[in-house]
C-alpha cells in the first residue's frame, strides 16, 4: 500500500478497504478462471454452438501460445483520444479480469494471458467527436485484441469497429465499454469473415447514466460466437442501452449470439433487436436474458429476436428469457422465425422483379431495418441530447 | 393485339373450383369493366391471370399479345406487359418504394444497362405529385403503415411507373374517399392510349363514372354471363344483380 500521499486517517482506511476489495475480487476472478472448463454442449450457454468443434479448437490454439498475427488501424479526428493497449497497463488488465462472460470464463482466461494488443479510447468530459472513429483489426492468423472505450460524462462519439479475417484466420476480441452520466456513445461492430474463418467477441457494456447504442453485424465467418453483457449501474434521465444486430448466415456457418441485459438499478431503459437472415445450411442461435435485479423498479426492458429462413435446411435456435426480481417494471420479450412471406414475394414479382431478386430485396430490407433503427436512435439522441 | 382468355377453369389450390369457363377478349386501347356479386370470381380471375400461387388453372388458355400467359412465371407476365392493382396491396417491411420501383424498372432493361438514378427519381416524384402523394413516401417501406387509400394510390403510382400494356384494377375504388377517387381516376384516364387496355373490377358505378368503360361484363358463378355497353352499369345500379341471377 502506498502511504506517500498526504491522507487523513479516514481516507487511508477507505483506500485500504478499496484495495482489499479489489484484491479479493481479483483473487475471486483468478479462481474463476482456474475453475472454468472449456465449453461443451452440457454447458447451458453452449448448448447449440458446436462447442466440441469450434470452442475446443479455439482453446487449443490459444493454449499453444501462437504469436499474434494482425494489424490495427485507427482513424480519429482527435489523436489524443486514442491509445494503444499496453501489456503493462495493470488497471485495464484488472478490468478484464473482473469482466463477466456468458459461459466463456475459460476462453476469457486464455485470452487474458495474451494481454497487450488493441486500442483504448479515452473520451474526455464533454468532448464531442463529430467524425466517426474507425478501428480496424485485421488478421491472417490468430489475433486477440482488446477494445476499451471510456466515455466520461457528457462525451459524444460514434465508433465503428471492423474485424477482418482472411481465409482460415481466427479473431477473438474482448471489448469493454464504460459510459458515464450524460455520455452518448454509438458503437458498431462489423465482422468480415472468409472461408473457414472464426471469430469470437465478448463485450461488456457498463452504463453509469448515459445512452449507448450498440450494433453488430456478421457475414462470412464459418463460426462466430458473440457474448454481449449490457449492464445499467446508475440511472439519470435518458439512461438507456440499445442493442441491435443484423446478420447473414449461409453455407455451413454458425452464428451463436448470447446477450444479458442486466438492470442493477431502476429507472433506465434497455432494448434489443437481433435479426438474422439464414440461408442454405446456416445456423443462427440466439439466447438472450433480461435480468431486473431486486429493487430496480421502473425499468423498461425489451428483447426481440427475428429470423428469416431462406432454405428448408436453415436452422434457428431462439431462446429469449426474462428474470424479474423487482416490481413496477415493463419488460417483454419476443421471438419470430419464418420463411419469406409468400404474399410479399408475389407482390414484388408481380411488378417484374425476379423471385431471386425479390427475396434479396426482402432479406436486405429485413436486416437494414435493424441498422436503420440503430442509426435513427443515435441520430435522435445525438441531435436532441439527453433530457435534463 | 389483345388479351384473350378462352374457356378458363381455375380453382383454389387443392380446393374449390371458382372459374367455370371464362371467355374474354380485351383488345388494345379499350377499357373493360367486370362487375358481379360477391364471390362470383372477379378477384380470382385477376389473380389467376397474374399467376398467384394459391390458385391453379384446371383448363383453358390465356394469351397476351399472342404469348401463352400461363407458360410464364409471375415476373415474366409483368415484364410482358400485365399489371394488377391489388384489391389489398401487400405490406413489404424493409423494402422502400424507391428501391422496389428501381428493381422493377431495372428488370425491364437490357442486360448490362443501368437505370439512370437521377431521371428515375425525377420521374417518380413527378408521378407522385400528379397523384397528390407525399414525396417522402419514396423512402418509406412498401405500403407499411399506409392507410387503405394510400396503398391504392401507391399501386396506381407503380402502374404509372411501369407503363403496362394491360392493367387490371381490382376494386381500386374500395377504401378511396371521393377526392382520392377523382385523383386516381384522372391518373388512369391520363394513361388511356391505343396501345394500352384496362380491366376494371368494381362493385360500384361511381368509379365507372370517372373512368368510362367501352365494354361492361358481368361475372357470375365463375362465368361471364352478360356483356354490353355502359348502359349495363346503370341497369345494375338500379336493379342490382338480381335480374341476372334470376336469368341464370
Amino acid at each position: 500500500m502506498d502511504f506517500s500521499q498526504n491522507l487523513s486517517m479516514e481516507e487511508a482506511f477507505a483506500l485500504a478497504e478499496a484495495e482489499a476489495k479489489l484484491n479479493a475480487a481479483l483473487q475471486a476472478a483468478s479462481q474463476r478462471f482456474n475453475d472454468a472448463k472449456i465449453p461443451d454442449r452440457y454447458n447451458e450457454d453452449w448448448r447449440f454452438g458446436q462447442p466440441a468443434k469450434h470452442a475446443v479448437a479455439l482453446a487449443e490454439i490459444l493454449k499453444t501460445n501462437v504469436p499474434a498475427r494482425g494489424s490495427i488501424s485507427v482513424k480519429c479526428a482527435d489523436s489524443e483520444v486514442v491509445m494503444p493497449v499496453s501489456a503493462e497497463d495493470d488497471e485495464l488488465k484488472e478490468t478484464v479480469n473482473l469482466m463477466p462472460t456468458i459461459g466463456s470464463d475459460a476462453l476469457l482466461g486464455l485470452h487474458i494471458r495474451r494481454f497487450g494488443e488493441g486500442i483504448c479510447l479515452m473520451l474526455e468530459e464533454n468532448t464531442e467527436i463529430k467524425q466517426p472513429i474507425i478501428i480496424t483489426y485485421e488478421t491472417d492468423g490468430l489475433y486477440t485484441p482488446y477494445t476499451f472505450i471510456m466515455a466520461a460524462p457528457g462525451a459524444k462519439a460514434r465508433i465503428e469497429e471492423h474485424h477482418k479475417c482472411a481465409d482460415g484466420a481466427t479473431m477473438f476480441c474482448v471489448r469493454n465499454i464504460h459510459v458515464m452520466e450524460g455520455a452518448q456513445i454509438a458503437v458498431e461492430l462489423h465482422e468480415h469473415g472468409s472461408i473457414d474463418s472464426r471469430c469470437m467477441n465478448i463485450t461488456d457494456i457498463h452504463n453509469l447514466g448515459g445512452a449507448v447504442q450498440h450494433f453488430t453485424s456478421h457475414a462470412g465467418h464459418a463460426w462466430a460466437r458473440e457474448e454481449t453483457i449490457a449492464e445499467v449501474y446508475a440511472a439519470s434521465p435518458g439512461t438507456s442501452i440499445e442493442l441491435y444486430s443484423a446478420n447473414r448466415i449461409s453455407g455451413n456457418s454458425v452464428l451463436d449470439q448470447h446477450t444479458h441485459q442486466i438492470h442493477h438499478i431502476g429507472g433506465a431503459k434497455s432494448n434489443l433487436l437481433y435479426k438474422n437472415v439464414v440461408d442454405e445450411n446456416g445456423t443462427a442461435i440466439f439466447a438472450g436474458n433480461i435480468r431486473v435485479e431486486a429493487g430496480a423498479h421502473c425499468t423498461d426492458a425489451y428483447q426481440t429476436n427475428r429470423n428469416l429462413l431462406l432454405s428448408e435446411k436453415s436452422t434457428v435456435h431462439s431462446l429469449p428469457g426474462l428474470e424479474i426480481l423487482a416490481d413496477k417494471v415493463r419488460c417483454s420479450h419476443g421471438s419470430a422465425s419464418s420463411p419469406v412471406d409468400e404474399e410479399a414475394l408475389f407482390y414484388l414479382t408481380s411488378r417484374g422483379v425476379s423471385r431471386a431478386n425479390a427475396q434479396e430485396l426482402i432479406s436486405t430490407g429485413f436486416l437494414e431495418d435493424a441498422y436503420n433503427k440503430f442509426r435513427k436512435s443515435f441520430d435522435e439522441t445525438y441531435t436532441s441530447g439527453l433530457p435534463d | 393485339m389483345s388479351l384473350i382468355i378462352k374457356d378458363l377453369h381455375a380453382r383454389v389450390k387443392d380446393g374449390a373450383t371458382i372459374l367455370n369457363g371464362i371467355n374474354l377478349e380485351i383488345p388494345k386501347g379499350e377499357v373493360h369493366a367486370i362487375m358481379g356479386p360477391n364471390g362470383s370470381g372477379k378477384s380470382t380471375l385477376s389473380k389467376v391471370l397474374c399467376g398467384h400461387p394459391d390458385y391453379e388453372v384446371i383448363s383453358g388458355s390465356a394469351e397476351l399479345d399472342g404469348q401463352d400467359l400461363f407458360a410464364m412465371s409471375v415476373d415474366e407476365r409483368s415484364r410482358a406487359g400485365l399489371f394488377l392493382a391489388f384489391q389489398y396491396p401487400v405490406e413489404v417491411p424493409g423494402v422502400t418504394n424507391a428501391n422496389f420501383m428501381r428493381a422493377a424498372l431495372q428488370a425491364r432493361m437490357p442486360k448490362g444497362e443501368e437505370l439512370d438514378a437521377v431521371s428515375f427519381y425525377k420521374e417518380m416524384r413527378s408521378k407522385m405529385k400528379s397523384l397528390d402523394m407525399d414525396p417522402r413516401f419514396t423512402a418509406r417501406a412498401v405500403n407499411e403503415g399506409f392507410s387503405g387509400g394510400e396503398k391504392k394510390r401507391n399501386d396506381i403510382l407503380q402502374m404509372m411507373m411501369l407503363n403496362p400494356s394491360y392493367a387490371i384494377l381490382d376494386e381500386t375504388d374500395s377504401g378511396l374517399d371521393v377526392d382520392a377517387l377523382k385523383i386516381v381516376s384522372e391518373g388512369v384516364n391520363a394513361m388511356r392510349a391505343p396501345f394500352r387496355s384496362f380491366v376494371i373490377i368494381t362493385h360500384y358505378k361511381r368509379l365507372l363514372d370517372y373512368i368510362k368503360p367501352d365494354v361492361v361484363h358481368v361475372l357470375y358463378k365463375g362465368k361471364i354471363v352478360r356483356t354490353a355497353g355502359y348502359e349495363l352499369v346503370a341497369q345494375i345500379e338500379q336493379q342490382g344483380f338480381d335480374f341476372i341471377k334470376s336469368e341464370e
